[in-house]
């Protein structure tokens, strides 16, 4: 089965600071990963590079059989539209409500997709994330928890092959952080591949899901599912 | 058993009509809430391309009657006017005539009799209170010479200016440097009009370019959001040029029906006089000119609003 994601030998230098160092990571169909690691490890950069936010200095990124790395400006949404993004801070549009939040994505993706197709889908995607009945309000009338679980039938709703989330508990408690990793493994279930930076400690070592830890830049341990031990080193980092 | 395929029929027409119906929303609706929504800050660009427009609409009308004036002028130092003595016998008015009509360097010749000159003077301002103040019609009767080349008047009024017919007082119209005089002064203003609205033109550009920034600042998030979504650059990019676009063509429609209504009430005022001092300057002309100027600030918004994004939103 081809690799959705496929980092080749990547490294990304800020000025001298060298933020990401031959880092080889390969990303099927359907995995839920962690990626974990100290502050400053290189996290949101390797993020970053798979959404092309940022270009590498040295190596290649492959996305779903697009080459990142090189991919022109012009092309960049098409890329996008192939990854679903979730952010710690939600980035929910404050003048739209929850279901023209999500319908927003299908439609600046496929102008092909009328309204009403991309209101009933966007409801269709807040039902599957349990928000099927708040699509018209606003997310500062929803709670922390509820506006990243819009944030995430957002990523979704278009049925991208990647979905990555970088830190998406970051300012959620334990019960909807919880809620929102069984939803991110229903996700991976139907065949999307996931990949989620975080600092939780307790959400890897309990999930048993395959943990990649960046150190200083470097990928220095690679862990498959079930494998995963007590990550006791992370509640230190 | 074989079955037929049956394939359904495109809804190409249903299709269009989607798509259109996205663009439009993404694109103009969003670009004009936007512009309602920044409306504060978008007052100081929008003023600054209404003086801009204004003055430019009003220097470009001045510039095209300047032009025709010119030409008027330019006509008219070309065409002398021999000045006859009032005791001439037709005899020597002949033989002038012939002098004249013979010269390979004069186009034409015409012969305006006192009466002729009376009726002309009236449609000159300041020279009917003469005739009206005289006992006797003050005109002298002439020989109208259309010289060829402007630079052979000199030597045509130094040819009549001593024949037996010409009035020895006032024997020509020929003003030396009056012509060249004309036109250093149109060319003067003609200078000075275009420094004026090149340096307002910077101003409005300036000022423009602030404002799209300032528009880009404070929707930032929202234009990070729709990158993220994977919104192609003309949907973040189009509704800021059609914002700019929205400025500019106000300022111009703003600026274009003064212009128009400026050039109308000169020429309701007195048609005679307005046409003496803006020679050329019609309805149709001032219609043409306020067209001009709003499409020009419609090319002065959205350009200005490409510059500004190409130096302040990342793609």
């Amino acid at each position: 089965m081809p690799s959705i994601v496929d980092l080749i030998a990547v490294s990304r230098a800020y000025g001298p600071r060298l933020a990401l160092d031959d880092v080889h990571l390969a990303l099927e169909p359907g995995e839920l990963a962690f990626l974990v690691g100290p502050s400053g490890a290189g996290k949101t950069t390797l993020l970053k590079l798979i959404n092309r936010e940022i270009r590498p200095t040295n190596g290649e990124v492959w996305v779903d059989g697009i080459a990142a790395h090189s991919l022109k400006a012009s092309r960049v949404p098409d890329l996008r539209r192939r990854v679903g993004v979730v952010f710690q801070d939600y980035k929910l549009l404050p003048r739209l409500t929850a279901r023209e939040n999500v319908a927003l994505a299908l439609q600046v993706g496929d102008l092909r997709v009328s309204d009403h197709e991309a209101s009933e889908r966007a409801i269709d995607a807040l039902d599957a994330v349990g928000l099927g009945d708040r699509g018209a309000s606003f997310p500062h009338q929803l709670s922390g928890g509820q506006q990243q679980r819009v944030a995430v039938a957002r990523a979704v709703v278009a049925q991208p092959p990647l979905l990555i989330a970088d830190e998406p508990t970051g300012n959620l408690d334990l019960e909807n952080s919880w809620e929102l990793m069984d939803l991110f493994g229903d996700i991976a279930a139907f065949g999307t591949a996931v990949l989620i930076a975080t600092h939780n400690v307790e959400i890897v070592t309990r999930l048993q899901r395959r943990v990649l830890t960046l150190v200083a830049g470097r990928l220095v341990r690679d862990q498959p599912a079930g494998k995963t031990g007590r990550l006791a080193w992370l509640a230190t980092s | 058993m074989a079955g037929n395929v049956v394939t359904a029929r495109f809804p190409r027409r249903r299709m269009i009509q989607i798509v259109a119906t996205n663009v439009f929303r993404f694109l103009f609706r969003g670009a004009a809430r936007n512009w309602i929504r920044n409306l504060s800050s978008t007052a100081p660009a929008l003023g600054s391309m209404t003086l801009l427009l204004l003055l430019s609409g009003v220097i470009g009308l001045s510039g095209f009657a300047l032009v025709n004036l010119e030409r008027v002028e330019s006509s008219q130092a070309s065409l002398l006017h021999v000045y006859i003595r009032d005791s001439a016998t037709s005899t020597d008015v002949d033989a002038l005539w012939d002098r004249l009509a013979t010269d390979p360097r004069i186009g034409s010749v015409y012969y305006t009799t006192k009466a002729e000159a009376l009726q002309r003077a009236q449609h000159i301002p300041g020279l009917p209170q003469i005739a009206d103040a005289a006992d006797s019609n003050p005109f002298p009767a002439s020989l109208d010479v259309q010289v060829k080349n402007i630079n052979d008047v000199a030597a045509i009024d130094a040819m009549v200016r001593n024949d037996l017919a010409v009035d020895p007082v006032s024997p020509t119209s020929y003003d030396r440097g009056a012509y060249q005089r004309i036109q250093a002064v149109l060319f003067g203003i003609a200078v000075a009009g275009l420094v004026f609205v090149a340096l307002l033109g910077f101003v409005a550009v300036t000022v423009t370019l602030h404002s799209i920034r300032a528009a880009i600042h404070s929707r930032r998030d929202e234009v990070a959001i729709m990158q993220l979504v994977g919104a192609p650059r003309w949907m973040v990019r189009g509704p800021f040029v059609i914002e700019g676009a929205i400025t500019g063509g106000l300022a111009g429609a703003a600026a274009g029906l003064v212009v128009f209504g400026l050039t109308m009430a000169g020429i309701a005022a007195g048609s005679d006089s307005f046409a003496q001092f803006a020679p050329g300057v019609t309805v149709t002309v001032a219609a043409f000119a306020a067209i001009l100027v709003f499409t020009a600030g419609v090319g002065l918004g959205s350009g200005s609003s490409l510059v500004s994004l190409r130096r302040h939103l990342e793609s």
